[in-house]
C-alpha cells in the first residue's frame, strides 16, 4: 500500500526506511511506543501529517513541549531517516 | 503530655541556633521521643526511618474538616513538582528541577530563589520526568543535586551558591534527580541513568567543600567480589546500569544506611547471564566509607525492570515472637520484603498484588522461583506479565504506622505485553533497553491501582480503596488517623486511616505527584504539599489529562481555621 500520491512520488529507500526504525526503536519508542503503537503522553506519530516534512526536522532538531531536542546528538541524515521511517509507518503496521 | 512536648519544642526552637541543624537534630527527626522538634521537618521521609508518620494530632478525623489552605506559593516551573518539603526554625525549602525556594512558613513569602540552568538537550538522559524530590539541609547549609549531573551546596540564609561539583558527564546518561541523604556528617547521593547503560554508584562527599570522599559502585569491579556475577567475557558490568534514584534510610545507632538499587542495563537480559550483582538489591553502606557491610538482591537476572530504589521503611517489628529492626519494601516485583537490617536476613517475602512471573520467593535461598511465564520472557516471546515494568508499586512512596505496624501504600494494578528485542551494541549517552512493552485491554470494572493498609508480613491488606482512574501519590501520615495523599488531578486528600473513607479534600492548581509533609510552627499544626503535575505519570497520562490538569507549580499550605 502507498502513502500517498505526493510522499509516493518520493518514496524512501527501504535502507533509510529501516534506518529510521533502529534509531526509533532505541531513542524514542520509549516515550512515543513500540512500533509507534502506544505513544501514551507523547504524541500519536501515526498521525503526523505527511506534508509537514519542516515541522518534524525541527521539533526533533530543536525540540518540542517536554520533548528535548536531538539535534546534538542525531545528524541531519538520521532525522531524515527517522521522517521516513514515519512516513512508511502506516503501510508497515497499517493504522 | 503532647501539649507539653509540643511546649518543650517551642522552648528548644527558641534555644536554636539560627545557623543550621545539627547531626542530633538530623538523628531526631521523625522520633517518637522527648527530643522531637515538631517544627521541623529535616529529612526526606520525615525521619530517616523513612516513615512518614506524625504524632501530631490537632489535624485528626474529628477537625479535618476544618483545614483550610492559609498559603500558595507559586514555583515559576512546568516541568513538575515531586519534592518533600524541608522545615527548619520557620523556614521552607523547597525544590524542582530549575530552582531552590526558601520560604518563611508564617507568611508564604519567598526569602530567596536559586535557579539553576542546564543544556536544555539535558531531558535527553532522564528517562522518566525531569524532577528534583528535595534538598538536604545541615550545618546552615542546603544541597541538592542537579538533572546535568552536579551536586551543590547553598547558604541556608541567602541561597547564596557556596560549591559546586559534577558527580559525572550527563552527555553519558547520567543525571540526578534524588533528595541528598546527610549520614553521620557524610553528603550522599546516588545516581540516575540505568536506561542508557551507566554503571551507577553511590557518592560520600565533604559537605564542607564538596569534596569526594568515596564512591562506591553498585557493580563491583573486576576482581572485586560480585563481579563474577556478570559474564566474564564481554563488559556487560561497565554499562550494566543499578542506578540509586531514591534517598536511603539510615540507621544512626547501628551506622547503615539502606540504598535501594536499580535495574540492570539493558532490560532485555541475553547479554547478561548471571545475577548481576548489585543491581535490583538493596545495599547496607556505611556512611565514613562507602564499605558494603551486607546485600540482598529482590530480583537476580532482572529481566523485567525490577529497580529496587523504592524506600526501605525502618521499623521494629515482632517477627515470629521476636522484636526486630526492620528494613521493608514494597518492592515493584509485587512482593512485599522484610529484611533484618543488622544482618540482611531475609525474614518475609509476600506477594502483594498479581505476580505471575515468580510462584514465590524461597526464603532458605533468599531467591524468586521464577515461572514459565519468566521463562517465556527470556525466550524473547511476546508475553503477558504481571506486574508490568512499572511495577506492583512505583515510586510513590508509602508510610508506616509504628503503632498499629501497618503500611499505607499506592500500590499499582497492571499487567503488560512485554517482550525482549535483540541487544544491540551499547552508544554512548543513548538508550539501553532493547524490549517491547504493549498495554493490555482493561476491563472497565478493572482498576489500576489501589490505597491500602498492609500488614507487612502477611501482605494482607486491612482495607483496600480501589483506584479506576489514576495514580494517587505518596502517602503521608499524621497521628496514624489521617492519611494523606494526592492525585494526579490536583486533588489533596485526607482518608481516614482507619478506614480509607476520604474526609476531606481540596482541589489544587495543577496535579499532585510529591510528598507531604506536617509540622508545627507557634504551636499550631500545617500540612504542605506541592502540586504541579510533571513526570513520568505525567508522560504516561497527558492526552488523557491535558485538558483537564494545567501545568504550573506552587506550594499549597494548610491549617485548621479556628473552631
Amino acid at each position: 500500500m502507498l502513502v500517498c500520491g505526493s510522499a509516493a512520488a518520493q518514496s524512501p529507500a527501504p535502507e533509510q526506511i529501516q534506518r529510521g526504525a533502529a534509531i526509533y526503536e532505541r531513542n524514542c519508542s520509549p516515550c512515543h511506543g513500540a512500533r509507534m503503537q502506544d505513544p501514551q503522553g507523547a504524541f500519536d506519530l501515526r498521525k503526523f501529517p505527511h506534508n509537514e516534512r519542516e515541522r518534524f526536522i525541527v521539533a526533533v532538531t530543536r525540540g518540542k513541549n517536554q520533548m528535548p531536542p536531538w539535534g546534538g546528538l542525531l545528524k541531519p541524515e538520521d532525522i531524515e531517516a527517522l521522517w521516513a521511517y514515519v512516513l512508511s509507518a502506516e503501510s508497515i503496521y497499517g493504522r | 503530655m503532647r501539649l507539653l512536648a509540643t511546649a518543650s519544642a517551642i522552648l528548644l526552637f527558641g534555644a536554636t541556633s539560627v545557623a543550621g541543624q545539627t547531626l542530633d537534630e538530623l538523628k531526631n527527626d521523625g522520633q517518637l521521643n522527648d527530643a522531637l522538634k515538631t517544627d521541623n521537618v529535616l529529612t526526606y521521609g520525615m525521619g530517616y526511618h523513612q516513615q512518614r508518620y506524625s504524632p501530631l494530632n490537632q489535624i485528626n478525623p474529628k477537625t479535618v474538616k476544618r483545614l483550610v489552605p492559609v498559603w500558595n506559593l507559586s514555583l515559576d516551573n512546568n516541568w513538575g513538582e515531586q519534592a518533600q518539603p524541608i522545615v527548619y526554625n520557620g523556614v521552607m525549602y523547597v525544590t524542582n528541577a530549575r530552582h531552590t525556594v526558601a520560604i518563611d512558613v508564617g507568611t508564604g513569602k519567598q526569602i530567596w530563589k536559586h535557579t539553576l540552568d542546564w543544556p536544555a538537550d539535558t531531558p535527553r538522559v532522564v528517562c522518566c520526568g525531569v524532577s528534583n524530590k528535595g534538598a538536604a539541609l545541615y550545618n546552615g547549609r542546603l544541597y541538592r543535586t542537579t538533572l546535568d549531573a552536579h551536586v551543590i551546596a547553598l547558604d541556608a540564609k541567602t541561597g547564596k551558591e557556596l560549591w559546586k561539583s559534577k558527580v559525572a558527564e550527563w552527555k553519558e546518561g547520567y543525571s540526578l534527580t534524588l533528595a541528598p541523604l546527610i549520614a553521620n556528617g557524610v553528603l550522599v547521593t546516588g545516581i540516575s541513568g540505568a536506561e542508557f547503560g551507566i554503571r551507577g554508584f553511590i557518592d560520600g562527599w565533604d559537605p564542607d567543600t564538596g569534596k569526594q570522599l568515596w564512591r562506591r559502585h553498585t557493580i563491583p569491579a573486576r576482581g572485586e567480589k560480585g563481579n563474577e556475577t556478570w559474564p566474564q567475557d564481554n563488559n556487560a558490568w561497565q554499562i550494566g546500569g543499578g542506578s540509586a534514584w531514591i534517598t536511603g534510610s539510615y540507621d544512626p545507632q547501628l551506622d547503615l544506611m539502606y540504598w535501594g538499587i536499580g535495574n540492570p542495563a539493558p532490560w532485555a537480559s541475553q547479554s547478561r547471564a548471571g545475577d548481576n550483582l548489585y543491581t535490583s538489591s538493596v545495599l547496607a553502606l556505611r556512611p565514613k566509607t562507602g564499605e558494603i557491610v551486607w546485600h540482598y538482591q529482590f530480583t537476580p537476572n532482572d529481566a523485567y525492570d525490577y529497580d529496587a530504589c523504592w524506600e526501605l521503611i525502618l521499623a521494629e517489628l515482632s517477627v515470629n515472637g521476636r522484636m526486630r529492626k526492620v528494613a521493608m519494601q514494597l518492592n515493584r516485583n509485587g512482593f512485599l520484603y522484610v529484611l533484618d537490617r543488622a544482618t540482611g536476613e531475609l525474614l518475609s517475602a509476600k506477594a502483594y498484588e498479581k505476580v505471575n512471573w515468580a510462584s514465590h520467593v524461597d526464603l532458605k535461598t533468599g531467591r524468586p522461583v521464577e515461572t514459565d511465564i519468566a521463562k517465556s520472557i527470556r525466550d524473547m516471546k511476546a508475553t503477558e506479565h504481571w506486574p508490568s515494568t512499572r511495577g506492583a508499586k512505583n515510586w510513590q512512596h508509602a508510610a508506616f504506622n509504628p503503632k498499629t505496624g501497618l503500611l499505607y501504600a499506592n500500590t499499582m494494578h497492571e499487567g503488560r505485553m512485554y517482550k525482549h528485542l535483540e541487544t544491540k551494541p551499547y552508544e554512548t549517552g543513548q538508550r539501553y533497553m532493547f524490549i517491547e512493552n504493549l498495554p493490555l485491554a482493561r476491563p472497565a470494572d478493572q482498576p489500576i491501582g489501589h490505597i491500602e493498609a498492609i500488614d507487612p508480613l502477611t501482605a494482607e491488606k486491612k482495607w483496600r480503596v480501589p483506584l479506576m482512574d489514576f495514580q494517587i501519590w505518596s502517602a503521608m501520615l499524621a497521628s496514624g488517623e489521617l492519611l494523606f495523599t494526592g492525585k494526579h488531578t490536583g486533588e489533596f486528600i485526607a482518608l481516614d486511616a482507619a478506614t480509607g473513607r476520604q474526609l476531606w479534600q481540596f482541589q489544587t492548581g495543577s496535579g499532585i505527584n510529591a510528598m507531604p509533609v506536617t509540622y508545627t510552627y507557634k504551636g499550631k499544626q500545617y500540612v504542605t504539599v506541592l502540586s504541579g503535575i510533571g513526570g513520568l505519570y505525567w508522560n504516561i497520562n497527558r492526552e488523557q489529562l491535558k485538558d483537564k490538569v494545567p501545568q504550573g507549580g506552587s506550594v499549597w499550605t494548610f491549617a485548621l481555621l479556628p473552631d
